[in-house]
């Protein structure tokens, strides 16, 4: 097993459990209290056009309100496929962003061809341009999404980098790392594009390394410009999970379980019972007014008659 | 200046961040084009340049004291940093714990929000007015004290900060430049919301620190818990008051009004906000007068705090809000009501309707008083003439009701039917812009708070305004109403049309919908609203 086997596996662990760990941190946190924002997507209707919810109804808590999740991906898709937010409310971003997060998309694309190449290989199916067929169609297509990805991602980082340093508000809003982040994807991507443009075996060479990757076998000797872009990668997978890149599954929190989560509490709920655990728990904000000394729970601080010394006053 | 700030001038002490000049705003439509012709912006009195810190933008709106000695000035830092501490922990903030970390860790500082914000729009674009400028003061703060990693690893990332008693006195102040409105929320395309980072912000300072505004804490949540109601209002106060409000619609719609209070076993608790009693008595006045014609059985309720629907707590400090609204679940259920209908208030339908929704889980259901207005509207139980209201009228969105709740067809078909020239404004709905007095600031007028809110948070709203009525007579002679069914949004309407002088300019005068629905009733003979009396 190679270094680069060795790498590859380790990334991918690291990578896997670190999103895990965090979708768990995200997904085990309190409930919240009702933060909605409208529109909410799975409103049914025209409600869901113009923004209106239930509460637009009489004695709306007595009927029964269905939730349109078709609607949520009639919105989450456009979304996440063509960054449509920012295409409406801020068109120059989008003209970097978009190009620079779909050659993520089609290199995900690109992945999933070729693992699936692979597992095609084992039943003695052959991938390449002498091929018919599929073997054929495969060959052609990773051959096409590598060069788009690497040549949109390359255009798409270097416009990113350009606005991020001559556009004020993205200036003065930059880390190190906001730069450091453009350059090591756009270092990710003209790579690759190198590695495409120089290799006259690239559809088989990267065949090789998930071929190598799924049956711990020896890869290809690849050319130099091909280890560069894939230890780039790797260190990127490996470093992603740290950032706040991770906005890729975080953005189900945001709007699913907060912007558009309009669910009120039933009585005997699941919720109802976390709710009842999190009001009971102490409470140590300082304020002379709150009235917490460390053991006093929500409820207590809640329900305490406060300012009972100014009702007297009062009298 | 302002060109050349960066978030970590919080901290560098100067004699002030930000200069507003007229000239710098944008222009409004004739004929308050001429900045040399509308009032100007009062600078800060020296006395009240040597109680408090102005060195923000040359106002002051919450007021913290300067402390007094290098002790005095340690220890607010102290408590400043366990605030940010505390915030951030699933005890003490468990409400907004994971909005906020999320809005923490995830912003890609892609200033997709900035011009979605009226404020920093009609600042002129000042730096410091950026939805994203004091959430990445708290963002630096949270990676500083809070989030797990090396010293080396969160400045790479993130970025430092230097917290001393200037970023804290201006941080303060700069958490009331912000009236909630989340219009920047609806446009950021990773989730992150800046309105919950300023919610956040002052939670800090009065739950931690024990520092908010006298008019939302002291005048507001403190005297609506010793007193019955944050206009001051005692029991016997507000059901003298009543009465006489009552006498007034009685003789003005020649139907016997009477107020219930206390009625146990009533279907409807009806929670006004209580500053419509003292500010706009025909508003309750209406309310009532629908209600019976509708043969509604209904109840106020003169318990402490059971007559006022205020809540300011949703606006800086989590404990007050629910204080609040636990009195006013144990009212209802005192009574054995089937329901509360919210009056025609914004942030207190919000409260108890969205917010407290969690806090008492299965209490007693709520309603907007825009949902049964529109259902005995269209009941046929009372006659109308919309020709009664044939002049021109247009619809202000409260941000509580729509963008946060969701109601935003009810008003409308009710204007749509009563109201012959109803006119929308643009944008409207949930993409509405902020009246400019939201999160309180309508209440607010310490120092010269009142020019900012006038001249930069309600410009956008002003501005809609005049817009809506442009096809019109643009002189007094054709009167125009301006329809807001929140109290605090009317607040705001008041200070801006006397502020501009738009009513004497203009004709245009604002009120609630009720007093439209009554003046559109085809039993009350004489004209409910008398613009000559606006």
């Amino acid at each position: 097993m190679s270094v680069l086997h060795i790498l590859s596996y380790l990334t991918l662990a690291v990578f896997v459990v670190l999103v895990i760990l965090r979708m768990i941190r995200i997904g085990s946190a309190p409930v919240h209290l009702r933060w909605e924002l409208y529109p909410i997507p799975h409103e049914t209707g025209a409600r869901a056009k113009y923004g209106g919810s239930k509460m637009e109804e009489v004695d709306f808590w007595t009927k029964e309100h269905k939730s349109n999740m078709i609607g949520e991906l009639k919105v989450m898709l456009p979304e996440i496929f063509f960054l449509k937010g920012i295409w409406e409310y801020n068109r120059s971003l989008w003209t970097g962003s978009y190009p620079f997060h779909l050659g993520l998309y089609l290199i995900f694309i690109n992945i999933a061809l070729f693992i699936f190449a692979a597992i095609l290989s084992f039943t003695g199916s052959q991938i390449g341009a002498d091929q018919a067929g599929i073997g054929l169609w495969l060959y052609w297509a990773t051959y096409v999404i590598s060069w788009m990805a690497t040549v949109i991602g390359t255009i798409g980082a270097a416009r990113m980098l350009f606005l991020r340093i001559v556009d004020d508000g993205l200036a003065k809003y930059s880390t190190m790392s906001h730069y450091f982040n453009i350059i090591l994807i756009g270092a990710f991507y003209f790579t690759g594009l190198m590695w495409v443009a120089l290799d006259p075996n690239l559809v088989e060479n990267i065949l090789s390394f998930f071929i190598g990757m799924i049956t711990f076998s020896a890869m290809a000797d690849f050319p130099t410009i091909a280890y560069v872009h894939i230890y780039i990668g790797l260190f990127f997978a490996f470093y992603l999970p740290f950032t706040h890149m991770t906005h890729f599954f975080t953005k189900y929190f945001t709007y699913h379980k907060i912007r558009w989560d309009d669910s009120q509490v039933a009585p005997g709920s699941a919720i109802e019972k976390r709710l009842a655990e999190q009001l009971a728990q102490p409470v140590t904000w300082s304020a002379s007014h709150i009235g917490a000394d460390g053991t006093k729970s929500w409820l207590d601080l809640a329900t305490w008659a406060p300012f009972s010394d100014k009702k007297e006053e009062k009298k | 200046m302002s060109d050349r700030i960066k978030v970590k001038d919080i901290s560098k002490a100067s004699d002030q961040m930000v200069q507003i000049n007229l000239e710098d705003l944008p222009p409004l439509p004739a004929p308050y084009d001429k900045v040399e012709n509308l009032p100007g912006f009062k600078r800060l009195t020296e006395q009240a340049k040597d109680k408090y810190d102005g060195s923000l933008d040359g106002v002051v709106a919450a007021g913290l004291p300067k402390p007094q000695s290098k002790e005095e000035e340690q220890e607010l830092v102290d408590k400043f940093i366990s605030g940010i501490k505390k915030l951030f922990s699933k005890n003490n903030n468990w409400g907004f714990w994971q909005p906020l970390v999320l809005s923490m860790e995830h912003c890609a500082r892609c200033q997709t929000c900035n011009d979605d914000c009226p404020v920093y729009e009609s600042s002129g674009h000042k730096e410091i007015y950026r939805p994203t400028y004091r959430a990445e003061i708290l963002r630096k703060l949270y990676y500083k004290y809070v989030a797990k990693g090396t010293s080396i690893g969160k400045k790479f990332q993130h970025g430092d900060i230097e917290v001393n008693w200037t970023l804290i006195s201006r941080l303060y102040e700069l958490s009331y430049r912000c009236t909630l409105c989340r219009r920047c929320a609806q446009t950021c395309p990773i989730g992150v919301d800046n309105g919950l980072v300023t919610h956040e912000l002052r939670k800090l300072f009065s739950m931690e620190m024990g520092i908010a505004p006298k008019e939302l804490h002291e005048k507001g949540t403190v005297q609506q818990m010793v007193v019955g109601s944050s206009t001051g209002m005692n029991s016997l106060v507000v059901k003298d008051n009543i009465e006489f409000i009552d006498e007034d619609m009685t003789d003005r719609t020649g139907m016997e009004i009477k107020t219930p209070w206390d009625k146990v076993g009533a279907d409807i608790l009806l929670l006004h906000n209580a500053g419509e009693i003292l500010a706009w008595p025909e508003n309750p006045g209406a309310f009532a007068v629908i209600f019976e014609a509708a043969g509604l059985s209904w109840t106020m309720s003169s318990d402490m705090v059971g007559y006022d629907g205020v809540n300011y707590g949703l606006f800086y400090d989590d404990v007050q809000l629910a204080r609040i609204a636990v009195q006013h679940f144990e009212i209802a259920k005192k009574l054995g009501v089937k329901k509360f209908i919210m009056g025609e208030c914004g942030h207190e339908s919000k409260a108890l309707g969205v917010i407290a929704d969690r806090i008492m889980a299965g209490g007693i259901p709520r309603e907007s008083a825009m949902t049964i207005l529109e259902e005995i509207v269209f009941s046929g139980k009372i006659k109308f003439d919309p020709s009664k209201n044939d002049f021109p009228v247009t619809l202000h969105d409260p941000c509580n009701l729509t963008r946060a709740m969701g109601i935003v067809e009810p008003q409308r078909r009710i204007l749509r039917y009563l109201a012959p020239q109803f006119r929308e404004m643009a944008p409207h709905g949930v993409r509405n812009y902020c009246c400019g007095g939201g999160s309180g600031f309508a209440i607010m007028n310490s120092n010269n708070f009142v020019d900012w809110r006038m001249h930069i948070s309600g410009r956008k709203k002003f501005e809609q305004v005049l817009m809506a009525f442009k096809d019109e007579d643009p002189t007094a002679n054709q009167p125009k109403y301006v329809c807001a069914p929140c109290s605090n949004c009317k607040g705001q309407m008041r200070d801006l049309f006397d502020f501009y002088g738009a009513k004497e300019k203009s004709g245009i005068h604002y009120g609630g919908l009720v007093e439209l629905i009554v003046n559109a009733m085809v039993d009350i003979k004489e004209p409910f609203i008398d613009f000559d009396m606006m």
